[in-house]
C-alpha cells in the first residue's frame, strides 16, 4: 500500500511512477510528482519505481477557463 | 542575403563590435544600446546576434516586422506597439531592447561592427 | 447595401466635442457618460476615492452601477445602465493578456448586478481616447450608433436603421464605415450584439479586433448574464470607439522599464513552455476537452455525467485540424498566450446565411463543452456551426448549451413533447434541433424564443403550464441566482460547488476553480482548508477584473521554478508578476497581500449590491442537487462502485442489500449536509454572518464602509 495524495491506493512490484500515472488515467500535462517530498522530474517518470509505503503526491496544477 | 556571421572561438571579446553598433544606430558608446552582444565566458566568448531567420516576423501582432527585398529583417517603428514579444520569442535572443525606447532594435547587418573586430570572429557573407 | 447608402441612411442626434486628454499613471481621470435616452453626453471626473476603493474596471462598474439604480430597478428600467471599462493596467501591450473590457449592468437572468469581462480591442481605445469608463443609460427610441472618435475628441450619436443587427456583418460594416482607410482599420473596435438578443435573456456582445492578417474582425464575446439583451433593449445597435497611434508607453507608466521587463520575462516562458503545457498558440483553450473527460468532468447528457465514449470526435486533436491560423492570434497587442483561435472558410449548413463561408471564432473548451457534450452532440461541424450562429446572433454559448441540455432532458423525461416544442425533437445528440431552435430564437419564434429566457423561467413555465414536477426540475435545472452553469462537472469536488454556488453573479468557474486541488490532489482536506481557497481565489481572481486583465497568462502557463514553490497552485512567481505591473503603471507600492484587500473591496460591495437588490442571501446560494450528486438511478448505477465506496467510507452507510433508491438518499443527505458545512466555513472566512451578510466589523477592517454600504447591511444584521 502506498499513499497517492493521502489517501491509500495498491501497490505492486515496479511500480513506476510512469505505471502509476497510467493506471489513474492521470493524462493532464502540468504536474508536479513528489516521492517521499522529494521532486520527481518528469524525464525519470519511466524509470523511478515507487517503493511499498511510500508517500507519492501528484499534484495538478490549477487551470480552468 | 547578407548575413552577420560569427566564429566565437575567435573572439577576444574587446566588445568594440558593441560599441561601433550603438555609435552608428545610438550616437553613443553604450553597449546596452548594441545590436550584437557579446556575453564572455570562462571557456568560450558568445557572440549573440540576429540569424535573420524571421521567426520575429510571425510572433509580431501588427505585422511590423518584415524582410525587405535584401532578405534583412526590418523593424517598422512606427507601427511597431512596443509588446515585445518579438524579444521573448528570438530563438537566439538578438532582438534587443532598452528602457529608453518603447520599440525594440536588431541587427540589420550593416556590417559597421565586423569592420572593427580585430580578429575576423564576425564579417558579413553572402548567403 | 454599400457603405454610403448605410451611412447616408443616418440621422445625427448628438454630437460631443472634449478636450483630448492624457493618461496619467494607468488613469485618465475621467469616464464617459451617454444617456441614449436624451441624448445627453457628458464627461465625468474620476474622484480619489474610486480610485482607491474601486481601483478601474469592474470596480468602476459596480460603483457607477450602484449609482444609476435603487433597489426597485428592473433590467429592462430605461435607468439600469451598461458600464464598459478597462482597468488602470489595461492597454500596456508588453504583459500578455492587458486587453479585457469589462461590462456591468442589471442583468435580465438574475436581477443582479452582472460582470463579464471580454477580449478585443474596445477597452483599450476606449482609454486612449480619454476614458477609463463608458456608462451608457437611457433607451433609444429608434435604432443608433454611437461613434467614438478618440484622435478627434467627437463623439456622436447616429440614429442608424439601415445596418445590419448580426454582428458579424454589423462589425464589419461599421469597421469599413468609421475607418479612414484599410489602414485604419486596427483602430476601430466596434461593440454589438445580435438578432436573438432582441428577444432572448442570455443575449451578448461582441467586441470586435480587427486582424491585421485575414483583413477581417474578430470577435470575443462578454457571454455572461444577458447584458447584450439590456444593449438591444436601450436600442443600441452599436458602440465603435476609434484610435489611431497605439504605442507601448501611453499608458504614462511610472515605470516603464518595471513592466518591459516582467513582460519580456513572460514571453519568454510561454515561449519556452506553451507547447508542453497547454498549447493555448496551438488550439487555445480547447486542450482541454478530452483532458475533462479523462477525469469524468466534462459534463454530457445535462451535467449527468462527465465522460462519454465518443468524445474523441470533438477532442482538441479534431479542432486542431480545423483550425486555420496565419500565426497565433492574441485578443490585444502582446498577447503571446494567443488564445484566441478561428476556423477560416467555414460553410454553413443551416440558417440564414446558409451556403456562405464565414469566419468561426472558436471553438473554445466552454462551446465544445456546453454545445457539444452537455447536449449530447459530438460532431464538431455542428459544435462550429452552433458557436458562429450564438456569436453572430448573441447568444451566450455556455447558457444556451446548458439550457438546451436541460430542455433535451425535460424532452426526453415525457415533461415536454413535439407538441410543446413545436415538432422539434431535443433528444439528446440532435444537432439539427438544437440549430433550428436557435434560429428561431433569433427570430424571435417558436419554442426557441422560450428557450431563450433561461432555465430558471423555463423551470417556472414547465411547472405551472405543463405540470412539471417541480422538485425533479429544481433537482436538474443547472441554473443558479438565475444564471446558468458553466461547463464543468461539479459533482465530486464539494470545493467547487462553493466555487460555483458561493459566487457574486451566479455559477461562473471565474471566481474558483478549485477542482483539482481538492478532488484530484487531495490538498483541501478540511472544511477550513476548502474556505481559504474559496477566500484567496476567487479574491485573486477578481483583481483581474479590476484592473483590465486576462485571467489565462496567471495559471495556464507556468514557470519552470514554480514546483519548487509552496503553494505551486497559486504560481506565486505570477502572483508577483501582477504587483509589479501594477505598481509600474501606476507608481503605488502594494504587496501580495494588498492586493488580496483590493479585491475584497470590490468583492463585497458587489455582494452588498446583490443584497440591496433583494438578493445575496444564504438561500440564493443555495445549489441545484444535480451539481452536487447523482439525481436519478441512471446516474447512481452509472458510477456505483464510486457512491457506493463513499457510502462505506465517508456516510457511515452500509449499502449491502439496499436498494438504489435508498443508496441515494443516504448519499444526497450526506452531500447536502456537506455543502451547508462548507457555506459556514465560507463566509466565517469571508467575514460574513451565518446569514451571507459581511458584518460592519468586516467591512471597516478593510476599508469597505462606505456609508451607502453600511445602510444597507445594517437592515439585514
Amino acid at each position: 500500500m502506498i499513499k497517492l495524495n493521502n489517501r491509500d491506493y495498491e501497490w505492486e512490484v515496479g511500480l513506476t511512477v510512469q505505471r502509476l500515472l497510467d493506471k489513474k488515467s492521470f493524462t493532464y500535462p502540468k504536474l508536479i510528482i513528489k516521492i517521499n517530498n522529494v521532486l520527481v522530474p518528469s524525464e525519470e517518470y519511466a524509470s523511478t519505481i515507487i517503493k511499498d509505503g511510500d508517500d507519492v503526491k501528484v499534484i495538478h496544477l490549477l487551470a480552468g477557463g | 542575403m547578407k548575413v552577420l556571421k560569427r566564429k566565437s572561438e575567435l573572439c577576444i571579446a574587446c566588445h568594440a563590435c558593441e560599441s561601433a553598433c550603438s555609435n552608428t544606430w545610438f550616437k553613443e558608446d553604450n553597449a546596452e544600446k548594441s545590436c550584437i552582444k557579446i556575453k564572455e565566458g570562462e571557456k568560450e566568448n558568445v557572440i549573440i546576434s540576429c540569424t535573420q531567420c524571421g521567426e520575429c516576423i510571425d510572433v509580431c501582432p501588427v505585422e511590423a516586422i518584415t524582410r525587405d527585398k535584401n532578405g534583412i529583417v526590418r523593424i517598422n517603428k512606427s507601427n511597431c506597439v512596443g509588446c515585445f514579444i518579438c524579444v521573448g520569442f528570438c530563438p537566439v535572443l538578438a532582438m534587443f531592447m532598452n528602457d529608453e525606447y518603447i520599440e525594440p532594435f536588431k541587427c540589420v547587418a550593416c556590417g559597421q561592427c565586423a569592420k572593427q573586430c580585430p580578429t575576423n570572429a564576425i564579417f558579413i557573407e553572402q548567403e | 447595401m454599400s457603405i454610403e447608402k448605410l451611412k447616408s441612411a443616418h440621422k445625427l442626434l448628438a454630437e460631443y466635442k472634449y478636450e483630448l486628454g492624457k493618461i496619467e499613471k494607468g488613469y485618465t481621470n475621467r469616464t464617459l457618460y451617454i444617456n441614449v435616452g436624451d441624448n445627453v453626453i457628458k464627461e465625468k471626473p474620476v474622484t480619489q476615492l474610486m480610485k482607491d476603493k474601486f481601483i478601474g474596471g469592474k470596480g468602476f462598474g459596480m460603483y457607477y452601477l450602484w449609482h444609476a439604480v435603487t433597489p426597485e430597478t428592473k433590467w429592462n428600467d430605461p435607468e439600469n445602465e451598461i458600464v464598459i471599462a478597462s482597468g488602470p493596467v489595461g492597454g500596456i501591450t508588453q504583459y500578455p493578456g492587458a486587453g479585457k473590457s469589462l461590462v456591468c449592468s442589471l442583468s435580465p437572468l438574475t436581477g443582479m448586478p452582472m460582470d463579464s469581462n471580454v477580449g478585443g480591442y474596445f477597452g483599450p481605445l476606449l482609454k486612449f481616447s480619454g476614458f477609463d469608463a463608458l456608462e451608457l443609460q437611457g433607451k433609444a427610441d429608434k435604432d443608433i450608433i454611437i461613434f467614438i472618435d478618440g484622435n478627434k475628441g467627437t463623439i456622436s450619436i447616429e440614429e442608424a436603421p439601415e445596418e445590419a443587427i448580426d454582428s458579424h456583418i454589423l462589425g464589419e460594416q461599421l469597421t469599413e464605415m468609421y475607418a479612414e482607410n484599410e489602414e485604419d482599420k486596427r483602430n476601430i473596435s466596434v461593440v454589438s450584439a445580435g438578432s436573438a438578443a432582441n428577444h432572448a435573456y442570455i443575449g451578448l456582445l461582441n467586441f470586435t479586433f480587427y486582424d491585421v492578417r485575414r483583413k477581417q474582425i474578430r470577435l470575443k464575446q462578454a457571454g455572461r448574464g444577458g447584458i447584450g439583451t439590456v444593449f438591444r433593449n436601450k436600442n443600441i445597435k452599436a458602440v465603435v470607439v476609434r484610435f489611431a497611434g497605439v504605442k507601448g508607453n501611453l499608458n504614462n507608466a511610472a515605470d516603464q522599464g518595471k513592466i518591459n521587463k516582467t513582460g519580456i520575462k513572460l514571453h519568454k516562458e510561454i515561449h519556452d513552455f506553451d507547447a508542453q503545457q497547454c498549447r493555448m498558440r496551438q488550439v487555445g483553450t480547447a486542450n482541454i476537452i478530452e483532458v475533462m473527460d479523462q477525469y469524468d468532468l466534462l459534463p454530457t447528457h445535462n451535467y449527468k455525467f462527465g465522460a462519454h465514449p465518443d468524445t474523441y470526435k470533438i477532442s482538441s486533436k479534431v479542432f486542431t485540424g480545423m483550425i486555420t491560423q496565419n500565426t497565433p492570434d492574441g485578443c490585444w497587442y502582446g498577447c503571446s498566450l494567443s488564445c484566441a483561435k478561428a476556423v477560416d472558410h467555414f460553410e454553413l449548413k443551416t440558417g440564414p446565411y446558409k451556403g456562405q463561408k464565414v469566419i468561426v471564432d472558436g471553438p473554445e473548451y466552454e462551446n465544445a463543452a456546453g454545445l457539444g457534450s452537455n447536449c449530447g452532440i459530438f460532431d464538431p461541424h455542428a459544435v462550429l456551426e452552433l458557436n458562429f450562429y450564438c456569436d453572430t446572433y448573441a447568444v451566450d454559448t455556455i447558457s444556451y448549451g446548458t439550457m438546451t441540455a436541460f430542455v433535451m432532458e425535460c424532452y426526453e423525461n415525457g415533461i415536454i413533447n413535439k407538441e410543446i416544442t413545436g415538432g422539434l425533437k431535443l433528444n439528446f445528440g440532435n444537432a439539427e434541433a438544437s440549430l433550428e431552435m436557435l434560429h428561431q430564437m433569433a427570430r424571435g419564434e417558436g419554442f426557441g424564443k422560450l428557450a431563450g429566457l433561461g432555465v430558471r423561467n423555463l423551470k417556472k413555465l414547465f411547472i405551472e403550464q405543463y405540470g412539471a414536477d417541480p422538485v425533479f426540475l429544481n433537482d436538474i435545472g443547472m441554473e443558479q441566482k438565475g444564471l446558468e452553469f458553466s461547463e464543468y462537472m461539479p459533482k465530486e469536488s464539494l470545493a467547487q460547488q462553493g466555487g460555483y454556488g458561493l459566487t457574486n453573479k451566479g455559477p461562473q468557474h471565474d471566481e474558483a476553480w478549485l477542482i483539482f486541488m481538492d478532488m484530484v490532489n487531495n490538498q483541501l482536506p478540511t472544511f477550513e482548508d476548502k474556505a481559504e481557497a474559496l477566500h484567496y481565489f476567487p479574491m485573486f481572481r477578481t483583481w483581474f477584473g479590476l484592473n483590465g486583465l486576462c485571467k489565462l497568462p496567471w495559471n495556464d502557463i507556468v514557470p519552470e521554478g514554480n514546483k519548487h514553490s509552496d503553494e505551486p497552485a497559486k504560481i506565486p512567481e505570477h502572483v508577483q508578476n501582477y504587483v509589479d505591473i501594477f505598481n509600474g503603471v501606476t507608481g503605488k507600492n502594494i504587496d501580495k497581500a494588498q492586493l488580496i484587500v483590493q479585491s475584497e473591496r470590490v468583492y463585497n460591495f458587489q455582494r452588498i449590491f446583490n443584497i440591496r437588490m433583494g438578493y445575496g442571501k444564504r438561500i440564493h446560494d443555495a445549489i441545484p442537487y444535480r451539481a452536487m450528486g447523482p439525481v436519478t438511478v441512471e446516474e447512481y448505477l452509472s458510477r456505483a462502485e464510486r457512491y457506493d465506496g463513499q457510502l462505506k467510507e465517508l456516510v457511515g452507510f452500509n449499502p449491502e442489500g439496499k436498494s438504489t433508491e435508498e443508496k441515494m438518499a443516504a448519499l444526497r443527505a450526506y452531500r447536502e449536509d456537506q455543502y451547508q458545512k462548507l457555506t459556514d466555513a465560507v463566509y466565517k472566512r469571508r467575514g460574513w454572518t451565518m446569514d451571507g451578510v459581511p458584518t460592519v466589523e468586516h467591512l471597516q477592517s478593510i476599508g469597505m464602509d462606505l456609508p451607502e454600504v453600511i445602510e444597507v447591511v445594517k437592515k439585514h444584521l
